[in-house]
């Protein structure tokens, strides 16, 4: 008799739990919860000390992040989405310009371009599922004043090309880290290669703070200042505002948090990389599976584990029947989304995106996973296609 | 410098006071792996809505977004104008310059909100809707402002920000316009660890649609229909907020004391200080406890040196801020505004506060006068 998995992308419950139970789940965050008690005395600190907003806590960590990825500053923020915004908004981008992007993304990507007033357009990707450069200049307008290219899943893009075309026809480049914290493309962090870097401190990114944060990456201390009076109401000091301005800061207590983690993040990323070798290595061998192209000089840190696979639904039902949390990332490309109707494209515009959408499936590879449970990952997808 | 023996504000105190509840709830929201929009957000919505005698209520990411997320739900955007007070926080008309609006302001009244009576010459074409301002926990006279957006065909959004609790005639601010927007902000009496914000309605469109809003118009997990926002109120803050709530009206009966105490207090310095007196339509929840006094720079050195920290909310207004210029304003438009400006000054106010400190305070203004 099998025994029974709940195999989950979801590794929160884990994160923190005193004994942690294994589960082939996504969600890691249960597991991950067995060290909170350090993480609470740590915050109880800030809590006690009422250093809510934008304290001492945020500084500490924004030294430590920018030193991480290799830049001069870090700026905490809101999530994400808002880096990326804020990062166009510094830049001054907006109505009436174009920004080149990848249609292979988190919507949070397209909606912080549209928030910001500018229009995305879109440039399909690659085997290695990051925006293909080789089709970048063929987009290029008299509107175009940006590139944002994504780092899907902590597969580092191809920057080299990238940032020669933005110079040659000086564009700004505004990259989209949220997944990619830790990788590397020839020994140089993504996020430190554009104007600014956008990542994202979300329960279920690497590195992960218990809500919604981001940071943005820059070496510009020009960015830099505008960015720190952006995210802050436009605030030079308690009373006077020298710009109108948003409200997006990383708590402190979530900086607590995400230092907490920061130190931990080398063991981290390292298991998970293990993981993702130990299933290309097995499924390169099942031939109804592709895996996507590994660059050698490049290291991926695997935020999400994406293969391509034939019929790929009906893959997918049967590994969930069998408490495997398969999960889609992501059906829909960007173009062909109802919200974005009003930018014109239609099937067939970016075919490799397109024909990704339909067969790619992601697999778990956070650091609670066991090799137990990836064996029988593997046997459930050989057996699904020996039937 | 001296020793600070009153804080302005003390969170401390106020957590250890609530730790053993609060921490429970917040590992058990942890434990469950549900950071994001999970059942604790859905749980404080749910009390939090039937608190502000609403239908419904959503937790976004600050106060500040839930006047943008309001704007943007509404169509407001370039081109539109929106009216509000030029003495609130800097948020309020941030969110409508962030929306592509462009606030225009109304003087305000001696209780610092707007003054109905000033609204309707700052209405023109472009005019969209009003925010008016509930400063310090002090609801704004609600009663005039909607009969003029009635009348106008205008969106009223209150910006409730200061004021979760307050009643005008009986009914809790936030329930009056299309939405209500909160701050749950660590200074505000109704607080989290964090920014938070919750936006109220009884509009069931208005809230379907600040459901797609604030977390990137998704309809599913794989589609979205409009390209929205990331602005979320985080499952442990909510958390928080559970515990809190619960505690509210406790905490408001303690604050109308120590108000009651600086009411009662200074009432003998009325010609040299004015303090706030309850109009008959209001049942604040004072979120600062605001005084005017023409010598106000020197008394707050005075009490600083007496080791009382009080601040001043707030000494620029927003039409004279460096970020207004491009907005055309000049000193002496605002006339009320300006002059309360220079006259006002919070003074320490929060359920911890004991009543010897109260007196402390009281005493100390009164030896101020007699120098």
């Amino acid at each position: 008799m099998e025994t029974k998995h709940n195999i989950s992308h979801n590794y929160l419950p884990h994160q923190y739990e005193e004994t942690a139970k294994p589960s082939i789940n996504h969600n890691f965050l249960q597991q991950q919860f067995s060290d909170y008690k350090e993480i609470f005395k740590k915050m109880e600190k800030v809590v006690i000390s009422g250093d809510f907003t934008l304290g001492r806590d945020v500084d500490l960590f924004e030294k430590e992040f920018a030193g991480t990825v290799g830049t001069e500053y870090a700026i905490g923020v809101g999530s994400g989405t808002d880096a990326l915004f804020l990062s166009l908004k510094a830049l001054d981008i907006g109505s009436g310009h174009e920004v080149i992007t990848t249609p292979y993304t988190f919507f949070a990507t397209i909606g912080a371009i549209a928030a910001s007033g500018a229009v995305p357009v879109f440039v399909d990707i690659g085997e290695d599922l990051n925006i293909d450069p080789s089709l970048i200049e063929n987009t290029i307008t008299k509107k175009t004043k940006a590139i944002l290219p994504v780092h899907w899943s902590g597969m580092p893009c191809n920057m080299e090309e990238i940032m020669a075309i933005a110079n040659k026809h000086e564009l700004h480049v505004v990259e989209d880290a949220c997944h990619a914290i830790k990788a590397k493309l020839n020994n140089k962090s993504p996020g430190s290669f554009g104007d600014t870097g956008c990542f994202s401190l979300h329960p279920l990114k690497n590195l992960n703070i218990w809500g919604d944060g981001g940071v943005i990456t820059t070496n510009s201390k020009e960015l830099h200042d505008r960015l720190i009076l952006l995210r802050n109401h436009g605030l030079t000091g308690r009373n006077e505002c020298a710009v109108w301005g948003y409200n997006s800061r990383l708590d402190s207590v979530q900086a607590v948090i995400a230092m907490h983690l920061l130190n931990k993040l080398e063991r981290i990323t390292e298991s998970r990389i293990r993981n993702a070798e130990f299933f290309d290595e097995r499924l390169s061998k099942i031939p109804q599976i592709k895996i996507p192209k590994r660059a050698p000089n490049t290291k991926h840190v695997f935020h999400i584990y994406a293969i391509r696979a034939e019929n790929r639904d009906e893959l997918q039902k049967f590994l969930i029947e069998n408490g495997i949390d398969a999960k889609i990332h992501y059906p829909i490309p960007m173009h062909l989304q109802p919200a974005a109707k009003s930018f014109g494209y239609k099937e067939g515009d970016f075919p490799v995106c397109e024909e990704v959408c339909n067969s790619v499936i992601s697999l778990p590879v956070h650091e609670f996973i066991t090799k137990e449970q990836q064996e029988y990952v593997v046997k459930k997808i050989k057996g699904f296609y020996e039937k | 410098m001296s020793n600070i023996k009153i804080k302005f504000v003390n969170l401390s105190l106020q957590f250890n006071s609530l730790k053993p509840e609060i921490m429970p709830r917040v590992i058990s929201a942890l434990e469950s792996g549900d950071y994001i929009l999970g059942s604790e957000v859905k749980e404080f919505e749910s009390a939090f809505a039937k608190y502000c005698d609403s239908k419904y209520a959503l937790g976004v990411g600050n106060g500040t977004d839930a006047l943008f997320l309001c704007m943007k739900a509404l169509g407001i955007s370039s081109g539109d104008e929106v009216i509000t007070a030029p003495n609130s926080f800097t948020g309020t008309a941030g969110a409508i310059v962030a929306a592509g609006a462009t606030p225009v302001f109304a003087d305000v009244e001696e209780d610092y909100n707007i003054n109905p009576s000033l609204i309707e010459k700052a209405l023109t074409k472009k005019t969209k809707a009003i925010i008016p301002v509930h400063l310090a926990g002090r609801p704004a006279n609600m009663a005039p402002i909607m009969e003029i957006a009635r009348k106008h065909n205008l969106d009223i959004i209150e910006d409730a920000a200061q004021a979760v609790g307050a009643k005008y005639h009986s009914k809790k601010v936030g329930s009056f316009g299309i939405a209500g927007c909160f701050s749950l902000h660590p200074l505000k009496n109704l607080n989290c660890c964090g920014d938070g914000g919750a936006i109220t309605t009884n509009n069931k469109e208005l809230y379907e649609k600040l459901g797609y809003l604030r977390n990137h118009g998704l309809k599913t997990r794989d589609e979205t229909i409009m390209w929205g926002y990331n602005s979320r109120l985080d499952s442990v803050q909510a958390a928080i907020l559970n515990v809190r709530l619960k505690h509210l009206e406790k905490i408001k009966e303690r604050i109308n004391e120590v108000v009651s105490m600086y009411q009662e207090g200074l009432k003998g310095l009325k010609d040299a200080v004015k303090a706030p007196y309850d109009k008959e339509y209001e049942e604040p929840f004072y979120h600062n406890f605001i005084i005017e006094t023409d010598m106000r720079d020197e008394l707050q050195k005075y009490l600083l040196n007496k080791g009382i920290e009080t601040k001043v909310h707030y000494p620029i207004p927003i039409h004279l801020q460096e970020q207004s210029l491009s907005l055309g304003f000049k000193e002496g438009d605002f006339p009320v505004a300006e002059s309360q400006a220079k006259r006002i000054l919070s003074l320490p106010l929060y359920p911890e506060l004991a009543n010897e400190q109260v007196n402390m305070i009281i005493s100390a203004i009164k030896s101020f006068f007699r120098q």
